[in-house]
Formats: C-alpha cells, structure tokens, sequence
C-alpha cells in the first residue's frame, strides 16, 4: 500500500476561500455586445438594415457572452484585457458565422471559427482528455436521449422524423456545432456548474446548472412555445443537463456532454425539421 | 474496484439494461399497454438495479423503466383519460419500489462498510507498533476502506504531535483549525485545477486537544459518510488510547521485571554474603577463643612466674578485646540494618589524645609503619569517644593489613573550614579496584582480592560508615591500584 504524502489536510488553507460565484465576468465586453446588439435592433426597426440581422445580432451577443465568460472563468484572475480581446474575438466569429448563414446556409461552415478560438482561448491547464469509456457512454446517451425523442414525438404528438435537405442540415449543424452546444456545454457545465460544484454539493450544483441551461432554452425565440414543446424541452433537456453535468464531474471535461448534446440535437433537428 | 467487481457490475447492468429493453419491446406489442400486466413486471429490474447498485441503481432504474414505458402508455392516456390513474399508478409503483429499495440497500451496505472500517481500525492498532507506523498503516488502511484520494491523522499527546498521511501540520490547516477548535469541519473545495477535492476533517475521541482525522475526495462527502467519519474518528481515538495504554503497561511490565531480576540477584548476592560472613565470623570468634582457652587452661594447670603470668594476661586481655570489637561491629550493624540509632554519648575531645590513644596498640607493634601528622591547635570533635577509637582502629587496621610488611601508614588530622576536623588514614598497600572501590562500604562486601589474602568479616568499614554518619559527619575513600588507598572522614567540632 502506498501511503500519500500530500494531504492538503496539513496545508493552510486559502484565507479568501472561494472566490464569489461571477468573479471575473467579462462586464465590459458583455456590455458591448448588449450596446451592439441594441443598436442592430434599432436599425431594423427603421428599416436600415434586414430583420435577418438581428437574429444575427442575437447570437452574436448571446453565445458570444457566454462564451466569452466561460473563457474568463477558466483564468484564475483574467485582466481587463483577457476579459475584453475574448469577447470580441468569439462574439466576432459568430457574428460572421451567423451572418454567412444567413446569407446561404452553407455559410454555416464558419461555425468552425467559434470552436477553434474557445480552443486557443480557454486556459490549457484546464484541459483535460476525456477517456474513451465516457465518449462512448456519451454518445449512446445522446443517441438514447434523442432516439427517445423521436420515439415519442412520433407516439404521442404524431409528428414523424424529416431528413432535412443538406444546406438546412448543415445550417443546423454548424449552429449547434459553433454557438448552441457549444456555448450551452463550455458555459452551463464548464464554467457554472464548474464554479457550484466547488460551493455545493454534486445535486446542488447539477440542479442549479441544470435549471439555469433549461431556462435558457426556454426563454429561446427559436423554441416553439407550445405546451408539449415546453414540458419536452424541460424533461429533454433537464435530463441531458443532469447527465451532461455527471460527465463534467467525473471526466473534468466538456467533451463528453458536447458530443452527447450533439447527438441529441441531430435528433432533434429530425424532428424540427418535419 | 476490483477486475471481478467490474465484471461482476458490468453483468448487472446489463442484465438491467436488457431486462427493461425487453419488457418494452413485449409492451409495444400488446394492444393495451397502459394496462398491461406487463408493466407490473417492470419493478424486477428495477428492484435488481436496486439492491446490486443501492440507491443511484433504485433512481436510474426506475428512471429508466418511466421513460421507456412512456412513449406507448401516455398516448392511450391522451385518447382515453380515464385510464391515466392506472397508467401513472404503474410509474408510481416502479418509483416506489425502486427508490426506498436502493435507499434502504445503501444504508445497509455503509453500515456494513461501518463496522468493517471500525474492525479493521482495531486490528491495525492491536498490533505491537510505534505510533508512526501504526498511525501509517492506519491512513492506508482507511484510504481503502473509505475509497478516498487521502487520509490524514494526528495525534496529539501534551506537546507531543505524531502525524500520520503527511510530515507536518501547519496553522491554519483544516487539521489545525479541528484540533483548536474540536468542531468537525467540511471545506467544499481545498483548492487547484481540475475537479474539486472536498475535505471532511472531525475530532479525535477526547476532543480537538487528542486530534483528528481528516479525508479527502475528488467526490462528494454526504451528510451520512460525514456522519461515519465522526464515529471513526472518535474510535479511531479511543483505540490509540488503548493501545498508547496497552503500551504503557507492556513497558511498566518490562521494566518491573527487570526491577524484580535485579532485586532476586541483589538478595542472592546479600545470602551468599552473609552465609560467607558467618563462616568468616565463626572463624574469628575461633581464633581469639581458642588462644583464650589454650592461655585459660595452661594457668589453671601449670605454675608460672609472675612476670610470665602477666605476659599471658596480656595476650588474653588482647585476644578479649579483639573479641569485644567483633562483637560490637556485629551489634552495630544489626542496629544499623534494623533503621535503630546508635546511641553516642557525645562530648568534647581532644584531637591528638583520642588520635595517639587509638593507634597505640598498632604503634606498639609496629613503630616504624605509622606516621601520625596532626595539625597544631585542633578544636576539640564533638564525639563519642569509644565510636572515634572505633572507627580509627578499624580504619589504621585495615590499612595495616593490606599494606606490604614495610609500607608505612600515615594517620593525619586537619581543621577544614567549616567547624569540622577532616581526618586521614592513607596506606601504600594494593589497592581498591574500581569496581569494588564503590561497594566497600557495604555490609559483608569484601573486594573479591581481598577475600582470599587477609582476614576479615566484610563489615568494619560497613560500621565506621554508620558511625560517622551517627555523628553527622561524611566519609569517602580514593584508591589507585598498585599504589594505596586513602580514606577521609569529617567529623564535626565542638562550636
């Protein structure tokens, strides 16, 4: 038996404890894409500019400042600065991401941006590889999930899967890919729950995460506002958010629950797409 | 988790797994699903999962066992709403049984894991180890036992600190905090990249002041595991109390048996002691008897002349007062062994006279072999004047007999500071070997070279000790061996 000498039982402990729950939150940034996103509302109000583009605004501001934060959550004391060139760089990429698809749907291929700069920008002692174990018990989490959805839609609302053609699923992919899974798995599991878990216990933290995600989506524009719709996006989502949550517990990485959202939401584009 | 345990767990799960799938697919094939009596047979899995995985299995599995029926009960429900109280009963019951049946199979395996801990901690510190050891082997112990990333330990006792899982404990750790404040302490986060590792730390049976215990995991620590290692670490205390005393007796035993050892081989020497001083004594209560006897007889039977008579006479009275001597060493150190004081009767003497009335005898036969140096003007002892010939004659006795034929002795006498006179007796002879240097003074000890070449009980120097001391004075003797031996002993002066 090996006897471990480092017990931080005998180390003194940090006098500041945790640090509070949105310490080093990109305020200014996030207040410029609020300005922005202000501004493109009243552009279209008056007809300057197409009403396309504050969809695009939308997720430029949205997923950006979540992204954004997640990136400034992961330093353990970001400066003005590394809180600030975060925002706009993401918020940048989405906004030409959205935009190019907005323009044709496969423009979509931009959503490759926002990824590969979360990648470059998240600090790298975070970074933890996932092992193969959970990828797997992730993906068929995800396919289960979705395949469920499926399953039930079709049982009891009548609804059947529709392949969408190739310009709308790649539209739907590169979205989920580069802005909604993304900014869900990096800011909800990665960053919030992340911080919880460090104050509360694993039910807390996946409860609180979980509810704060869910309520996200379902104050979502593009989610029908149907009453199955809403009970199905609590129940879906609530239960991918827990699982998603567990993975981030136990792997310490995002991975996992992006991989699975993914697939949940391939499913569930099957579904819109009727 | 073990290799078997893996498999062992990876069976049940997927018996669970296929149980659940097949049941669903049996429903989807009935007419009436939401009222199927193949829903009842949901709650078989779900207990499986249950009572093989505790309370996490009882949740997914009926969990599980809901989402998958839902899709082919919920849509009949929708046509026909007055079967919806049967078709929620049937979730109902699968939560029902599933739940409170994990709940209750891991209440009952941590207990279980309870007093297996609380075994194992016994049975680590019965074993005969220092405390470093035992408190290492212990943490080892209850790392596995527990299944966390680290256990630590320390024990206080007085100002002696032993840590166990770690080399120091420094202020304002958690272990530091419990044992000051002697309230457990939980810290969510001790800190670093990655997963959180939480912390739980909890007083040691006696309180802070006998020290803590402290566990650490990438995991949650519930409230019952919290409750668990307040019960371990108060035993865990009160086993290192037992066998901090178990050690303490073990060590008293030693050392009482070592005390016994030496005290047997002390009074077997003091037998052997004095079975040789009675045989010794008999032959010099003999000698001078037999010259008495002989002397006694020749006067009864024979007619001598005067002055012959008085010649005989003399050596009687000699051989009589060498009787008295031994007779009266004796008694005095059967005084002395019994705790009873001698009884002096102290006055003023003078010096010289006492000193030159003493050696006398000795001078007589021998003038040439004793130098007697006495300062000028001494004060005059306050002593017993039969106890001071005594001790001299002892003393200027056995420096002649174990002095060469021609070694001289010198007997002197001088004022020390402190109203006392310091006398001196110092021969030429053999010497006292180191080792026997320190036992002269006892009672029937003769040092071992001795005892073969001079005559002697072994209790003359044991008697001018106690007489001495009778008169609150102090003796002590130096010796080099091959060159002579000096004895010095104060007595006090009339104020």
């Amino acid at each position: 038996m090996t006897v471990v000498h480092d017990a931080r039982a005998f180390r003194a402990l940090d006098s500041s404890g945790a640090p509070p729950l949105l310490a080093g939150t990109p305020w200014r940034g996030i207040a410029i894409l609020a300005t922005g996103f202000v501004i493109a509302a009243g552009l279209v109000r008056f007809d300057l500019l197409p009403a396309a583009a504050l969809a695009v605004a939308a997720i430029a501001t949205v997923h950006g400042g979540l992204l954004a934060t997640a990136v400034a959550w992961s330093r353990p004391s970001p400066s003005s600065r590394e809180r600030l060139t975060p925002t706009l760089v993401l918020a940048g990429t989405l906004l030409v991401a959205s935009a190019a698809t907005a323009v044709h749907p496969l423009g979509a291929i931009a959503y490759v941006a926002p990824p590969v700069a979360m990648a470059r920008l998240l600090d790298p002692r975070r970074a933890v590889i996932p092992s193969r174990g959970m990828l797997i018990a992730a993906a068929v989490f995800g396919s289960g999930v979705g395949a469920h959805l499926l399953l039930a839609t079709s049982s009891t609302l009548g609804h059947r899967p529709h392949v969408p053609d190739l310009a709308a699923a790649a539209a739907a992919l590169g979205y989920d890919v580069g802005a909604n899974v993304l900014s869900a798995e990096c800011f909800f599991r990665g960053a919030l729950f992340d911080r919880l878990q460090r104050r509360w216990s694993f039910t807390a933290a996946a409860s609180a995460s979980t509810a704060v995600g869910v309520g996200r989506y379902l104050v979502d524009p593009l989610l029908p506002k149907t009453p199955d719709a809403l009970i199905g996006a609590v129940f879906y989502l609530g239960l991918l958010g827990v699982f998603n949550c567990w993975m981030v517990w136990r792997s310490g990485s995002v991975v996992p629950g992006i991989v699975s959202s993914l697939l949940f939401f391939a499913a569930y584009r099957l579904f819109t797409a009727g | 988790m073990s290799g078997d345990d893996r498999r062992a767990a990876a069976t049940w799960i997927a018996g669970v797994v296929v149980g659940l799938l097949g049941l669903t697919v049996a429903l989807a094939g009935v007419e009436s699903p939401e009222t199927s009596p193949i829903r009842d047979a949901y709650v078989i899995p779900v207990l499986g999962a249950a009572l093989r995985f505790g309370l996490p299995g009882g949740i997914l599995g009926a969990s599980a066992a809901i989402v998958l029926q839902a899709p082919l009960v919920l849509p009949p429900i929708e046509r026909a709403p007055a079967a919806a109280v049967t078709a929620v009963g049937g979730f109902i019951v699968v939560a029902v049984v599933g739940i409170p049946a994990g709940l209750l199979t891991t209440r009952a395996r941590r207990r279980h894991a309870r007093y297996e801990t609380l075994l194992a901690v016994h049975r680590v510190l019965g074993t005969e180890a220092c405390l470093e050891t035992a408190l290492r082997r212990l943490c080892a112990c209850l790392e596995q036992r527990l299944h966390v990333a680290a256990v630590a330990l320390v024990v206080r006792d007085g100002d002696d600190v032993t840590v166990g899982g770690g080399l120091a404990m420094v202020d304002r750790s958690p272990l530091h905090i419990v044992c000051e404040t002697g309230r457990p302490l939980f810290v969510a986060d001790t800190g670093g990249e990655g997963r959180p590792r939480r912390l739980f730390a909890a007083p040691l049976a006696g309180g802070g002041h006998a020290g803590a215990l402290a566990v650490e995991r990438f995991g949650d620590i519930d409230g019952d595991e919290r409750e668990t290692i307040v019960t371990l670490a108060v035993h865990v205390g009160l086993a290192l109390e037992n066998a901090r005393l178990a050690a303490r007796q073990r060590r008293f035993a030693d050392e009482l048996a070592e005390k016994v050892a030496a005290a047997t081989c002390r009074l077997e020497e003091a037998d052997r002691a004095k079975s040789t001083f009675v045989a010794v004594t008999s032959h010099e209560l003999r000698t001078p008897l037999t010259a008495l006897l002989g002397f006694s007889e020749l006067l009864w039977l024979r007619r001598f002349p005067s002055d012959e008579v008085q010649r005989l006479a003399a050596i009687m009275h000699g051989e009589i007062a060498r009787l008295v001597r031994i007779v009266n060493d004796i008694l005095d150190l059967s005084r002395v062994e019994r705790g009873v004081p001698l009884s002096l009767r102290r006055g003023a003497l003078a010096v010289e006279p006492a000193v030159a009335g003493a050696i006398a005898l000795f001078r007589a036969q021998a003038p040439a072999r004793i130098v007697l140096d006495c300062a000028r003007e001494l004060p005059a002892l306050d002593a017993d004047g039969d106890a001071f010939d005594r001790i001299m004659k002892n003393l200027v006795s056995n420096a002649l007999k174990y002095s060469a034929p021609d070694g001289v002795v010198c007997v002197s006498a001088r004022v020390t500071g402190e109203n006392t006179v310091q006398f001196t007796v110092e021969d030429s002879g053999r010497g006292i070997p180191a080792a026997a240097l320190r036992r002269v003074f006892e009672p029937y000890y003769r040092a071992p070279d001795a005892a073969g070449a001079t005559r002697g009980e072994g209790i003359g120097l044991a008697v001018v000790k106690s007489l001495v001391e009778a008169h609150g004075g102090e003796i002590a003797v130096a010796s080099t061996p091959g060159i002579g031996t000096r004895v010095t002993f104060v007595l006090p002066a009339v104020s």
